[in-house]
């Protein structure tokens, strides 16, 4: 598999004369760390993090070699060989993507259940009002758990289970098909139908929570 | 693992450390597409992306550049007057984007200073 044995990575040997080249600013040195041990790399480190996206296994071996490249000096030969600094780098470049995609993906969530703030239609339409302030003021809004909980309760009543269960999708923030299509029940439906019919119980449960919230939300 | 390579060139292109940007700023002058750049060097499209992993050929001392482009060339197979001439070009490319960076902030700078002056302030009308 992952090969100890590829036959595009250099000996110990190499790989230290490699470093050496790019020490002394060898033009083509960058080239060779790339080709010798990018795949490599990308492919170790895709096997090891299964649950990861392989384009950010990618991305995270790909932020290792041009470390490398860009700070030859701080890696050092007489603590660890190439291949293990390089596996090291790549790891905590993937943790470092991870981290910020998590971020990325509370914002998302954040924007998406600003929809659900019965003050949302007011910020929303606001054309001043900055994105930012609104997840803030939203926050601030739940942060009042007794506020959303009876509105839940009541926009819950009279639903289906199914229904119920993509309410509570629609209550963490959730926005892909999938997870609703299978809370429906309809994941045997062709792809289309499913989006259409998702998109219909979305609206209908966002109906249901703005009048739950009442005119003074 | 062409496919790899090839991201990561492409990731570097804006990147004026690596040869990768200054191809760019020479295909793009030339009106050349992969295969034309590719043709212009005397290599196959294939090549380009280990090509533009390259460290961009350092300007100083004097003589480096000659230097670096020739080992450039010579490894690669491509030919080094279009290497030397892609590197010169996009240097240039990139001084005159420097000069007209400042000319810019100054021209703000200067309009600036006059919504900032009052008349009242300033009653001599000297800048």
């Amino acid at each position: 598999m992952l090969s100890e044995s590829s036959p595009a990575r250099p000996s110990p040997e190499a790989a230290l004369a490699l470093h050496q080249r790019l020490l002394d600013g060898d033009p083509v040195a960058s080239s060779d760390l790339a080709g010798a041990y990018l795949d490599w790399l990308a492919t170790w480190l895709t096997h090891v993090n299964p649950h990861d996206e392989p384009h950010m296994c990618n991305t995270a071996a790909e932020d290792a070699i041009l470390g490398l490249i860009k700070r030859p000096e701080a890696y050092n030969p007489a603590k660890l060989g190439l291949e293990a600094y390089l596996r090291m780098a790549a790891k905590r470049d993937l943790q470092n993507l991870r981290s910020r995609e998590r971020r990325h993906s509370q914002h998302r969530a954040d924007l998406a259940a600003v929809e659900l703030s019965p003050r949302a239609g007011k910020y929303l339409s606001d054309a001043d009002e900055d994105p930012a302030r609104i997840v803030e003021r939203r926050e601030e809004d739940m942060a009042n758990a007794t506020e959303l909980a009876p509105r839940l309760e009541a926009a819950r009543d009279g639903l289906s289970d199914e229904e119920a269960a993509a309410l509570e999708l629609l209550r963490q923030g959730k926005r892909e098909t999938p997870p609703y299509a299978a809370a429906l029940g309809i994941t045997h439906l062709p792809l289309a139908e499913q989006r259409r019919q998702v998109k219909r119980v979305k609206d209908k449960l966002k109906k249901r929570l703005e009048r739950a919230g009442g005119p003074h939300g | 693992m062409a496919d790899r390579l090839e991201a990561l060139a492409r990731r570097v292109q804006s990147d004026p450390a690596f040869l990768a940007a200054a191809l760019a700023d020479y295909a793009h002058s030339e009106g050349l597409d992969e295969r034309g750049l590719a043709a212009a060097l005397g290599c196959l499209p294939g090549q380009l992306s280990r090509l533009r992993l390259c460290r961009r050929p350092r300007d100083e001392p004097t003589g480096q550049l000659r230097r670096d482009v020739e080992q450039i060339a010579a490894r690669f197979g491509v030919r080094a007057d279009v290497l030397a001439e892609a590197v010169r070009r996009s240097n240039a490319l990139a001084a005159l984007r420097r000069a007209g960076e400042p000319e810019r902030g100054t021209l703000m700078a200067a309009r600036d200073r006059e919504d900032d002056v009052a008349p009242a302030d300033n009653p001599s009308g000297e800048p």
